[in-house]
């Protein structure tokens, strides 16, 4: 294919154009990443770019003061708004100041006005960018998937109770027309002369064969039945109850690397390990308000528990209006048995997974995380002890003390020091312990005595 | 026909007893004399005054004597100074404007024209610094403040990296840095910004360890003031 002397110019023209733009692009975009340097170094821990914060949202900033005829002065407002506020020359800064509560913007003196205008275009190409990708995500359908499959489960055993009488009564029933068809149709009497219940003997003597095999059957399934009642009485393994806010361990430890100790911060203090009180919980979600139309609901339950108004102008505020939240208690300890959350976190050392699991993957908390699962976790975290007797029972805990290394006489801990001094004038004593597994155990220092656990 | 009958009791009978064994995991399991359950000693996080829609008043006002009575200090048998300032009530108040933003409600300064934040600048740590400190001090760090404002305190925590949140500071900010101790403390203490009070998880002791451990990151650094040609105006409460 020949290619004309006009056409190789056009083309060369377009690859000019092409190159040309393509530079423009990369200048642009050379821009646009200084501004978002400054922006979130400078402007980020105050304001969003969609969202009133502690200071506005920075969307559509600068089409507000051109809206209120103060084009230029926006620049000199981030730079020094101060200075701009007294010099009296702005209404809208005056505005924007009483708006806020009169709480002042920091000034920002070693900004120069070209930056003050990256970060402005930076804000606003970053806002067309979400406004593009808000409506993608739409289609999507952000749903939960967490949460769908509760209902549903429950709720529906009572129908088979009602099928089962049905069906009792269809039998009976269909019985007696067969029987009053039979007396019809043969015209003998006798049959009529026995009593149903006479008739049903016959029947079952008649297959008393099959009669035995069913009544074991029955016999058999309602003493199964009745020892697993038995059994299940204050044994509460499977308990896994809905909360009045859910609350996805995976979203808050896993994803988001919240520390266990952040929310159930009484922990390593107390004897309990404490459900975070709810300003704990506005720490982030002040912020945080929810992506899907669930997540928003469940976070404004937190708002009303935490009398937090979203819609107080400018950026939202406490009303003072609280209310408790009513969790559903998922542990609940006997009361012949002492636990203490701190004696073991912070004396011991022991990682929170060795008792609850990996909560970083669980979404709703059950109350037991079998053994063989914790087991699994020593791949990962060599600390982890691996233990054989079901979770939180007491042979499980009996065993943990068992194997349990004490750190004793490293100086950390005056009690446990004080046991090394003394096992070091009784030599004999120390080898004793050592014996067998080289170690001193939970134990040998008493983990074992009743009274440590039992009142 | 008699045979169906035989086979349909059976059938039923199994049905019912299969379905008698299936858990529900929201309920709990049968309680058998749950006293063992209820413990009459108090425990954390157990409603006394109201076991099993019963509502005992009795008990809910015994409850009441079992907080410590109101501006009362705990006292160890130890008064020097670094002990007297972390067990006193905190001297600076909250600024007028944190009911609205923070939700502090009581013990708030009434003024808005007092700044309390401008004043605790003034505040030195009171606890002498030392190893074990700073260690304690990382190992809240860790715990309470990493997950936004990350391990090197360069605002790049994991919550931050997943998109969850965002706006944190750096500490190294000659902004940030060049804050006194005391500022710290109050932010810390009271909140700052979209940062909430973190006095309810944080003794005062702890949060000055903390603050060691930070000076460890990020040490206080002069404002370089730039030429500022305005005088600064009256000062007003910052949030």
């Amino acid at each position: 294919m020949k290619i004309s002397s006009i056409q190789q110019v056009k083309i060369v023209n377009r690859l000019r154009l092409l190159v040309l733009f393509g530079f423009l692009m990369f200048i642009q975009m050379e821009v646009f990443s200084q501004g978002k340097a400054l922006f979130e170094g400078r402007c980020n821990s105050c304001h969003q770019i969609d969202k009133n914060g502690t200071g506005p949202m920075l969307k559509g900033a600068k089409k507000r003061w051109a809206d209120a005829n103060e084009k230029d002065l926006i620049v000199e407002w981030v730079i020094n708004n101060e200075a701009l506020r007294a010099s009296k020359k702005s209404k809208r800064a005056i505005e924007i100041y009483n708006e806020y509560n009169k709480s002042p913007m920091t000034v920002f003196s070693d900004l120069t006005p070209k930056q003050v205008n990256e970060i402005l275009d930076y804000v606003d190409a970053e806002a067309a960018k979400g406004a593009a990708g808000s409506d993608k995500t739409k289609d999507k359908g952000g749903v939960n998937p967490v949460e769908e499959s509760k209902e549903g489960e429950s709720g529906s055993g009572y129908m088979w109770y009602v099928l089962a009488v049905l069906f009792v009564v269809i039998i009976l029933s269909v019985g007696g027309v067969r029987r009053q068809l039979q007396v019809a149709s043969s015209g003998n009497e006798e049959l009529n002369k026995l009593t149903y219940w006479e008739e049903i003997k016959q029947l079952l003597w008649k297959y008393r064969k099959t009669t035995a095999v069913s009544v074991l059957v029955m016999v058999l399934s309602v003493v199964v039945y009745g020892f697993n009642m038995l059994y299940s009485i204050n044994v509460m393994e499977g308990y896994q109850p809905s909360q009045p806010i859910a609350f996805p361990h995976d979203k808050h430890a896993g994803l988001n690397g919240i520390d266990c100790k952040y929310c159930h911060n009484s922990v390593a203090k107390s004897k309990s390990a404490g459900l975070p009180t709810v300003n704990v919980c506005m720490n982030c979600h002040k912020q945080i308000n929810g992506k899907t139309e669930q997540q928003q609901a469940e976070i404004s339950k937190i708002y009303a528990a935490a009398g937090w108004n979203p819609n107080i102008k400018p950026a939202g505020g406490y009303t003072g209006k609280t209310q408790p939240i009513i969790w559903n208690k998922v542990h609940v300890l006997p009361d012949h048995v002492y636990f203490n959350h701190s004696q073991h976190v912070a004396v011991g050392g022991i990682d929170c997974k060795q008792c609850h699991g990996d909560m970083t993957k669980q979404n709703q908390t059950a109350r037991v995380t079998p053994v063989s699962e914790i087991n699994k976790l020593h791949d990962e975290d060599d600390k982890i002890i691996q233990l054989t007797k079901p979770t939180l029972t007491m042979g499980w805990c009996i065993e943990c003390h068992g194997k349990k290394k004490v750190e004793i006489g490293n100086g950390k801990n005056g009690y446990y020091d004080q046991i090394h001094s003394r096992l070091m004038k009784n030599k004999a004593l120390y080898k004793e312990y050592l014996k067998g597994d080289q170690k001193i155990t939970a134990s040998e220092l008493g983990g074992w005595e009743c009274a440590k656990c039992h009142y | 026909m008699k045979k169906s009958f035989i086979q349909l009791v059976t059938l039923t009978t199994m049905l019912i007893a299969m379905v008698a064994c299936k858990q529900d995991p929201t309920k709990p399991g049968l309680e058998y004399m749950p006293d063992m359950y209820r413990s009459p000693a108090i425990e954390a996080y157990v409603d006394y005054g109201e076991v099993r829609g019963r509502t005992d008043n009795n008990k809910k006002r015994l409850l009441t004597a079992l907080t410590p009575p109101l501006h009362t200090i705990p006292f160890y048998g130890k008064m020097d100074s670094a002990s007297l300032a972390v067990n006193l009530p905190y001297q600076r108040l909250a600024n007028s404007a944190m009911s609205l933003s923070h939700g502090l409600f009581e013990g708030i300064e009434r003024s808005s024209e007092i700044n309390h934040y401008d004043a605790s600048a003034a505040d030195n740590n009171p606890i002498p610094s030392s190893a074990a400190v700073v260690a304690k001090g990382k190992e809240l760090y860790t715990a309470m403040c990493q997950h936004c404002h990350g391990e090197q305190g360069d605002g790049q925590g994991p919550m931050v990296k997943s998109g969850a949140y965002n706006g944190v500071p750096n500490y190294k900010d000659a902004d940030r840095a060049s804050k006194s101790d005391g500022q710290w403390f109050y932010s810390i203490y009271y909140g700052k910004g979209m940062m909430g009070a973190h006095r309810s998880l944080l003794s005062k002791e702890e949060i000055w360890s903390v603050i060691h451990y930070l000076r460890t990151i990020a040490p206080r650094v002069e404002k370089v003031e730039a030429t500022s040609p305005a005088a600064p105006a009256a000062p007003a409460p910052k949030m």
